[in-house]
């Protein structure tokens, strides 16, 4: 074996592990287009097919009769694509003007690197009155706006009606005792809790209520700040969801089942009728509706919000949940700003709750909300105290994973509620 | 693979007369392996040696992977890295997978090559049949074992329909199955590889040295054993060689069979899975690239003694510059 091929060995080997490497180039050159002119922006989101596509080329469309001297050009990408190419682009220095924002911890990166637009002052009166303060916050940091939220998909149990009847459950559950009776009810009737853990944030969407409920308001923004979960609310949260997990409410092979993937995801057993109920985010009628046997809704889907936990310092009815928004790049023309205020109008987010069969964030449109299941999202979401996003949202990817990781240790039997709460402390040391 | 050098004289020739000595290439020559060569090198420098350089200039960073670097931290995440037990883990892992890998695949690998080294019927059937795994891409094969050994899946189905009931597991959950099923899948996969190269090894060795060893009487087992296996040196270790590296750097099938997190539970995570979750997924990427570079010293370290102390004979002419 010659030296060459063993070099050529060598570098295939370093080609692999040098993957991560991504390119970087931090040119900042903030230049705003002088507006009056003609300008053109680009807008990236993640819906490539069907209804959603067809809104955001329509919402373009529009602009533009409006605005005649703008012209967006629209690229929408795979949603797992999204945020890699995102990413790169932004570091490249040729982001696109108008993209979808994830918030949290990723928005709080693209701050600190001046990669967003200030848009709080741009932000319309009109906007902020139908929007309300609770949901703008999800674009804000350090009291600066850098994105708007166009929908809201909050948290909770989505169910079967009529598993729900032949298993004998009379009343969704509003407590913890409760939703244990139920749970034991729906395994009886071979129809358990589905958990799709392959994916672990589903899993550790469970600790994140469980916390929701254990912790107060103050305990979690006080964690948000320094990045410290040693309050006994945390270990009560853990505590809880062991006792729950303990009795085994969950399919069987939850931790190698999926969350959205197929008739196995946990999203397909209960499209498919093999599950009673998943815990999930507002996004889930749309995920079964595509694994169902005729690819339409679930008819007798319904949703119910996380039960009260007793002995916990959380508000009892408050409710979890993100927000998709928008996001202008730091230097996109004030145009960019123009077509968020515009999207957020009555029409565009009543147009947008049909494309997406999804909570609309302005007030003014969600009298169109139709379905029942909707409706009681929307109740539940009108009717809390105040509203958590998502904790990995909010603690950063960094926690985040160390976070479901944790979890899904937990609830494998591997580790223990000190473990979750050692691996959150431990995973600060490496962001 | 081997390089015999010839050595001159001891012969009954008259040595030849000894040529002027070569001058070094001309120009021209050097202009076209410049033109020839170039394009390649350049490539190779931007995708392979500049990734390399900047891994390591990021794993002195806490990055998190937008705009530019500013946290410089030094050693920390080298520190971090060599102290997180669920790196030991991802460690201890590849080790296990890297033995178990030589293990069980060697001895099947030999063993079916000897027997596809004759002429019988069906031959090239059962050669394509053990190639075919090798040849389906990574993902594939992830996804399609995933689905057969899930709780709910085939395999189990198969268990219970033949009665076998009894012997129906949670394949790929349970921490002291899961490692057992990884390596099923990785011998199905790759045992095909492994057995081509043998078979290629057995190519080059002379039939006359088995047809003398058989006139004197030696029997099938004894030919193979003391003429075959000693003969097929050189291939043996070259692939063990492409098995450790690929061992240390296993990513694909776990990544797809386990998720980003059910591995470090079922105790499936190697060194490649821990630096996507713990760089990528957890946005750590100054961390993620150091762990990047922990991974390459290992594995240099690994491939370099390997070459100095097994792959030494059979490269010694190679390396000492050969004739």
């Amino acid at each position: 074996m010659a030296p060459r091929r063993f070099l050529a060995i060598t570098a295939a080997l370093t080609l692999s592990t040098a993957g991560l490497a991504a390119c970087s180039g931090g040119d900042d050159d903030s230049g705003d287009s002088s507006s009056g002119g003609n300008v053109t922006m680009t807008l990236w989101h993640n819906s490539t097919t069907g209804p959603g596509k067809a809104f955001w080329d329509k919402a373009v469309a529009d602009f533009k009769t409006v605005n005649p001297n703008v012209t967006i050009k629209i690229q929408s990408i795979q949603n797992e694509d999204l945020d890699g190419k995102l990413q790169t682009s932004l570091n490249s220095g040729s982001a696109p003007d108008i993209f979808l924002q994830r918030g949290g911890g990723k928005m709080a990166a693209m701050v600190e690197a001046g990669q967003l637009k200030d848009i709080t002052d741009l932000v319309t009166p009109e906007t902020k009155a139908a929007v309300g303060d609770a949901a703008l916050g999800t674009g804000q940091l350090d009291g600066k706006t850098y994105a708007v939220p166009v929908s809201i998909l909050p948290g909770g149990f989505w169910y079967s009606k009529d598993i729900f009847k032949k298993a004998g459950i009379t009343a969704t559950p509003t407590t913890m005792e409760e939703l244990a009776a139920a749970a034991a009810k729906l395994k009886a009737n071979g129809t358990p809790i589905a958990l799709g853990a392959k994916d672990a944030w589903p899993a550790a969407h469970w600790y994140y209520f469980y916390a929701l409920r254990a912790c107060s308001k103050d305990s979690l923004d006080a964690a948000a700040k320094d990045k410290n979960f040693t309050d006994p609310c945390w270990t009560k949260a853990g505590n809880d969801l062991k006792a729950f997990a303990d009795t085994q409410p969950f399919n069987n092979g939850f931790l190698t089942t999926s969350a959205q993937q197929g008739a196995g995801s946990s999203a397909g057993l209960v499209a498919n009728g093999k599950a009673g109920m998943e815990l999930m985010g507002s996004w889930d009628p749309g995920v079964i509706a595509g694994l169902t046997k005729d690819k339409k809704p679930l008819p007798d889907l319904g949703f119910f919000p996380f039960p009260a936990v007793s002995g916990g310092q959380g508000d009892p009815a408050a409710i979890m949940g993100g927000a998709d928004g928008f996001s202008c790049s730091e230097k996109a023309p004030k145009e960019c700003a123009d077509f968020l205020n515009y999207i957020l109008t009555k029409p565009l987010q009543e147009a947008y709750y049909k494309a997406f069969n999804s909570l609309p964030v302005s007030k003014e449109a969600q009298g169109a909300v139709t379905e029942d299941y909707l409706k009681a999202v929307l109740d539940a979401y009108n009717k809390a105290p105040y509203v958590s996003q998502w904790l990995d949202t909010i603690y950063g990817q960094n926690v985040g994973n160390a976070l479901n990781v944790g979890v899904v240790n937990l609830l494998a039997g591997k580790g223990d509620v000190a473990g979750i709460i050692k691996a959150t402390n431990d995973a600060a040391k490496k962001g | 693979m081997t390089v015999t050098r010839l050595r001159s004289g001891g012969g009954v020739q008259a040595p030849p007369p000894l040529r002027p000595r070569r001058r070094g290439i001309g120009w021209g020559q050097r202009l076209e392996i410049a033109a020839l060569s170039g394009p390649a090198i350049l490539v190779f420098v931007s995708f392979v040696i500049f990734p390399v350089l900047m891994a390591a200039y990021y794993g002195f960073y806490k990055w998190k992977g937008y705009g530019v670097p500013t946290n410089f931290v030094g050693l920390d995440n080298y520190k971090t890295i060599l102290q997180d037990t669920a790196f030991h883990e991802a460690l201890w892992h590849n080790a296990e997978i890297l033995v178990l890998s030589l293990v069980l695949q060697g001895p099947v690998a030999i063993a079916l090559a000897l027997l596809l080294n004759r002429r019988m019927r069906g031959q090239s059937v059962i050669r394509v049949l053990i190639f075919v795994p090798y040849v389906i891409s990574e993902v594939i094969t992830g996804t399609a074992w995933a689905l057969i050994l899930q709780t709910n899946g085939a395999g189990n189905d198969i268990l219970e329909s033949i009665g076998l009931g009894g012997l129906t597991a949670d394949w790929l959950a349970d921490p002291k199955l899961a490692i057992w099923s990884l390596m099923f899948i990785l011998t199905w996969k790759y045992v095909g590889f492994a057995v081509i190269l043998f078979l290629a090894g057995m190519q080059n060795i002379p039939d006359e040295l088995s047809e003398a060893a058989a006139v004197d009487g030696a029997s099938f087992w004894q030919i193979q054993r003391h003429i075959t296996l000693p003969l097929l040196g050189p291939t043996i270790r070259i692939w063990a060689f492409l098995s450790i590296i690929g061992s240390l750097q296993l990513f694909d099938l776990v990544y797809i069979i386990w998720g980003q997190y059910v591995a470090s539970t079922a105790g499936t995570s190697t060194m490649a899975t821990y630096m996507v979750v713990e760089g990528r997924n957890a946005a750590n990427y100054g961390y993620g690239n150091a762990v990047a570079v922990v991974l390459f010293i290992i594995s240099m370290v690994i491939a370099l003694i390997y070459q100095r102390f097994v792959l030494r004979r059979d490269t010694e002419g190679a390396l000492t510059g050969g004739s």
